[in-house]
């Protein structure tokens, strides 16, 4: 979890936007437990706080912390399934160029019908840009909150109505700590590090690297001028996980987006 | 900080269920895997108490030590991070078997 960004601190704060939609929902949002219960924070308790210590007792739980977020994941991979859409879950650190990447995507690929759920803090800057390439998006906004969770998918992509066939993208939170912790549901995550930034990132980050399946090193347009690695980056991610498939590009130039795009049209076909 | 909200939810919950006035310790299992920052978490979950069952409760974390298994040699051995170097072979074809928890594991309420 996040120990900067005091992530997550009120969901009340999350809002879904649709590109061009001034109107918020989720305002007021509930907790959904387990059980199907739900609450709401009102943490106030009428009761008094005496008691007699003597009566201590201890309850076995064994609950998976996770567990709620890891439920409604696999009610997401279900919808996505049935309606045959699929999914991928692109993380990074902030200015990785994940919303680039998606322009030249969505612009370059017309045949394959795309929506995206867009998530930032603030902002429905990265939507406005999407939405320019023609593909419905819709932007989370979560506030304090540095990642997506499986709840927040669950609700955007019944607001974009999402067709059969079609190829979801997630645009998660710039941050390579907390999304690394949620299962959104996708079947694909990418993370993606810029040659910006240090070739020790997976070292670094370990978590996020552990839990994609895909690592795109993007700007390579830039490696004459910085001091990146890419041999040097692409062993420490395999330290970390070994079954890590790569492709180097620049979402910028176009270089090496072709691999990319026939990895694209070779998994949607699955 | 959502880490620390669902666990106090939770053991709140199964507090109330029980009947219980209070809560004086919330015992976890925490791998030393799982992307948990102990401290950050200790910090969190005070002022995520504020106000509930578990305000003035104790935070018990169990680290859970990492395992790791060699997929090219089977060897079984202690791991602290992903980049898990099997000390027979020196392969990083490693599989995590243990380390990647978080779980609640115990609540001991006032009655």
């Amino acid at each position: 979890m996040c120990d900067s960004c005091g992530c997550g601190v009120g969901d009340e704060a999350v809002t879904f936007t649709k590109h061009g939609d001034h109107h918020h929902h989720g305002e007021g949002h509930t907790h959904t437990h387990a059980d199907g219960s739900t609450h709401t924070h009102d943490h106030e308790h009428p009761h008094t706080h005496d008691h007699d210590h003597s009566h201590n007792r201890t309850i076995a739980i064994e609950q998976d912390i996770l567990g709620e977020n890891s439920l409604l994941a696999q009610r997401n991979r279900g919808y996505f399934e049935a309606k045959n859409v699929y999914t991928i879950n692109l993380v990074s650190s902030p200015g990785s160029g994940k919303t680039t990447l998606l322009e030249k995507t969505l612009t370059e690929i017309k045949d394959i019908p795309f929506a995206v759920i867009e998530g930032d803090q603030q902002t429905m800057n990265d939507a406005d840009r999407v939405a320019s390439t023609g593909a419905p998006v819709l932007q989370i906004n979560t506030g304090n909150g540095c990642h997506l969770d499986a709840d927040m998918i669950h609700t955007a992509y019944k607001e974009l109505q999402l067709k059969d066939d079609s190829v979801l993208f997630i645009e998660n939170v710039g941050n390579l700590v907390c999304p690394a912790l949620f299962d959104l549901g996708e079947n694909t995550r990418v993370v993606i590090i810029s040659v910006t930034e240090g070739e020790d990132k997976p070292a670094k980050y370990p978590t996020m690297f552990d839990t994609a399946n895909i690592c795109i090193i993007n700007k390579i347009d830039l490696l004459p001028y910085v001091q990146f690695d890419v041999e040097k980056c692409k062993e420490y991610a395999l330290q970390v996980n070994h079954h890590l498939e790569f492709f180097e590009l620049s979402a910028t130039t176009g270089e090496g987006m072709d691999a990319w795009y026939t990895w694209l049209r070779e998994n949607i076909k699955k | 900080m959502s880490i620390a909200m669902s666990i106090v939810d939770i053991a709140c919950k199964e507090a109330q269920q029980d009947g219980a006035s209070s809560i004086s310790i919330i015992e976890l299992d925490v791998g030393k895997l799982a992307g948990i920052m102990v401290d950050s978490l200790q910090f969190c979950y005070d002022s995520v108490c504020k106000g509930t069952l578990a305000e003035n409760s104790k935070l018990v974390i169990n680290e859970i030590a990492g395992k790791g298994h060699c997929l090219k040699c089977d060897t079984e051995f202690e791991i602290d991070s992903f980049m898990a170097l099997c000390p027979e072979c020196e392969s990083y074809e490693v599989e995590i078997k243990q380390g990647r928890e978080l779980k609640l594991k115990a609540v001991t309420v006032n009655e």
